[in-house]
């Protein structure tokens, strides 16, 4: 592969459960017929990055016969080739960190990437709704998070629909992708997708080469209000949901761990990302959360 | 060189592949119908060929294909399959992909249609199952071959112009998790590749070695919900589906696309098609064999009574 390539494809990067599907809904809303209802179960944005069955077309063979390290080493070569075809801009969900390849080389960054729009959210509100996509307690929701090895679909004893995802901690996801020097970097606030909207989706949109009109951005955030994909949800399931997670769009509400998590709880996650949770000024320089 | 038997075409290698069916030298006037060689494997005889991925390369009669720091294959003319090694690769992992994508490019330069899917023996007919990587179709085939189903093919599925499914070679590739819960002891068989917990599982006297009309086909796929659904695949989507599970779609180019397409509308008219959908948490291997042979039962039940 050579430089000669389109940078065609975005990034939507984020730690799960930080809205990154509530983007995607807005992003399927700004690009589809504003006139026609919106479909939580039609989101057409591109694969996720660790789609396993986007990998082994563009490869032509098993993904499934090469170690998760071999994986890793071709995936690059995978993205590179798929904005080579890419007619337009490409927009694809990815929770991976950061990572380099054996090589040293950056998985996500080169020639062929447009950028990443980076997703962040408060760590003391990701628990909650992780705790409840994994189906595990708030407890080990935090210990996930501070894990700095964390991986998902990482068993080499079975085959994961999904490629192997390193993310590491909390920390580690966000400092990687935001320290990211090898393609323009967005980053934007779950809180602010709430507490600004239009502005906030006005930048994203103006990053990722979108419609920024402000009324057709207004248009698509209203159709995509957090509320509106809660009772759609009610009526008919979300092919996205995990199983055994009765909803997937749960409370979307800012600061709901004021009311959920214990003190001890708090200050475990604030021990275990300070430094990033204060660069993004959620504490500030006592270390107390920033309402 | 060995002489081996797979899809019932008589294979002269090079590369001893004990997960092929080992025959009788060939008398000298006889020729195999592939021979499969160590050589140069560039990209030199491909000059007209498109680009078809960042490591493949084909047009109508030749396939060049690079697995990175495992080796490089020609495929051409469905008859002559050329790998080079990388320096110092273990064997095994020459054939993993040798008997993969390499041997699906060179049926379908033969003209079979060729299905991502496996296939077992009901009776005097065969049930394809087809899906994407994941979907649980090897758990499945050895699931059917336990409970008495003999299996016609793994992963790689061959159907010629009668319709009729080709025996391929008598293995499973079955990971470790996988054999664990079906009871299958792994100490003892071999490992696709040194460093991979995944394993060629033979099958012995459980091998179908006959062509077999299709009776059904079901595309498994997983859902998000506790219980199992299937679905009639009906009218156009039947096509869409076959050409949707065709391996490795992307190597069909020029007249060889064209002619997929003749045989997926040909296939699809003929053969019963439903989408199964099990849930994707837990492993009910159990119950999905019971849904499938329930269902394949019931399509049979009115041939039988009307007998």
């Amino acid at each position: 592969m050579n430089d000669d390539i389109p940078n065609n494809l975005f990034w939507l990067a984020s730690y799960p459960k930080s809205g990154n599907t509530w983007f995607r809904s807005f992003l399927q809303a700004l690009l589809s017929d504003q006139n026609k209802p919106f479909n939580i179960n039609e989101l057409s944005t591109g694969s996720i990055a660790s789609s396993r069955l986007w990998i082994d077309n563009a490869l032509g063979f098993d993904s499934a016969d090469l170690t998760h390290d071999e994986v890793d080493n071709v995936r690059t070569s995978v993205y590179q080739w798929s904005s080579k075809q890419a007619q337009e801009y490409a927009y694809h969900k990815i929770h991976d960190a950061y990572i380099s390849d054996t090589q040293k080389k950056p998985l996500f960054g080169y020639s062929g990437i447009a950028g990443a729009l980076y997703i962040v959210r408060n760590p003391l509100d990701v628990c909650i709704s992780l705790a409840n996509h994994y189906n595990v307690s708030i407890d080990q929701a935090i210990k996930i998070m501070g894990e700095k090895d964390y991986a998902i679909g990482a068993s080499t004893h079975r085959l994961a629909d999904q490629l192997r995802q390193k993310m590491g901690s909390w920390s580690e996801h966000v400092q990687g992708w935001l320290s990211a020097t090898d393609i323009a970097i967005k980053m934007i606030r779950y809180e602010d997708m709430h507490g600004q909207a239009l502005q906030t989706f006005m930048q994203a949109a103006v990053f990722l080469n979108l419609p920024d009109d402000s009324s057709q951005v207004g248009l698509a955030i209203e159709a995509c209000q957090f509320e509106k994909l809660q009772s759609q949800e009610k009526v008919t399931r979300f092919k996205e949901a995990p199983p055994k997670t009765e909803r997937f769009f749960r409370k979307g509400k800012v600061g709901d761990w004021q009311s959920t998590l214990t003190k001890q709880q708090v200050q475990t996650i604030i021990k275990d990302h300070y430094t990033v949770m204060h660069k993004l000024n959620y504490v500030d320089d006592q270390g107390k959360p920033i309402v | 060189m060995y002489t081996h038997q797979l899809y019932q075409l008589t294979a002269c290698s090079d590369l001893y592949c004990p997960e092929l069916i080992s025959i009788k030298e060939l008398n000298q006037t006889s020729k195999p119908d592939i021979e499969i060689k160590k050589g140069l494997a560039t990209r030199d005889g491909l000059s007209e060929a498109d680009q078809i991925g960042p490591y493949l390369y084909a047009n109508e009669s030749r396939l060049w294909l690079k697995v990175p720091d495992v080796a490089t294959f020609i495929v051409e003319e469905g008859k002559r399959i050329t790998y080079q090694p990388v320096s110092g690769i273990d064997d095994q992992s020459v054939r993993v992909f040798l008997l993969g994508s390499v041997l699906g490019a060179l049926l379908m330069q033969r003209g079979y249609l060729v299905l991502h899917g496996n296939a077992f023996q009901v009776g005097d007919e065969c049930v394809i199952c087809v899906g994407h990587s994941g979907a649980g179709k090897s758990t499945l085939a050895a699931a059917m071959m336990q409970a008495g189903y003999p299996v016609i093919s793994d992963d790689v599925c061959a159907i010629n112009d009668q319709g009729e499914i080709i025996p391929g070679f008598p293995r499973i590739k079955l990971w470790k998790d996988t054999a664990k819960k079906l009871g299958i002891e792994t100490q003892g068989l071999r490992k696709i590749r040194p460093n991979m917990e995944k394993f060629d599982y033979p099958l012995g006297q459980q091998f179908c070695q006959q062509r077999l009309p299709v009776k059904a086909l079901y595309v498994l796929n997983s859902h998000n919900e506790d219980r199992f659904t299937v679905q009639a695949i009906t009218k156009m989507d039947k096509f869409y589906a076959f050409q949707q599970h065709s391996y490795r779609r992307p190597f069909l180019v020029g007249k060889m696309a064209h002619e997929h397409i003749r045989q997926c509308g040909k296939f699809s008219k003929k053969i019963e098609m439903a989408t199964i959908r099990r849930p994707s948490e837990g492993f009910q291997i159990d119950a999905l064999r019971e849904f499938i042979i329930n269902d394949v039962e019931q399509r049979l039940a009115p041939q039988a009574a009307s007998i």
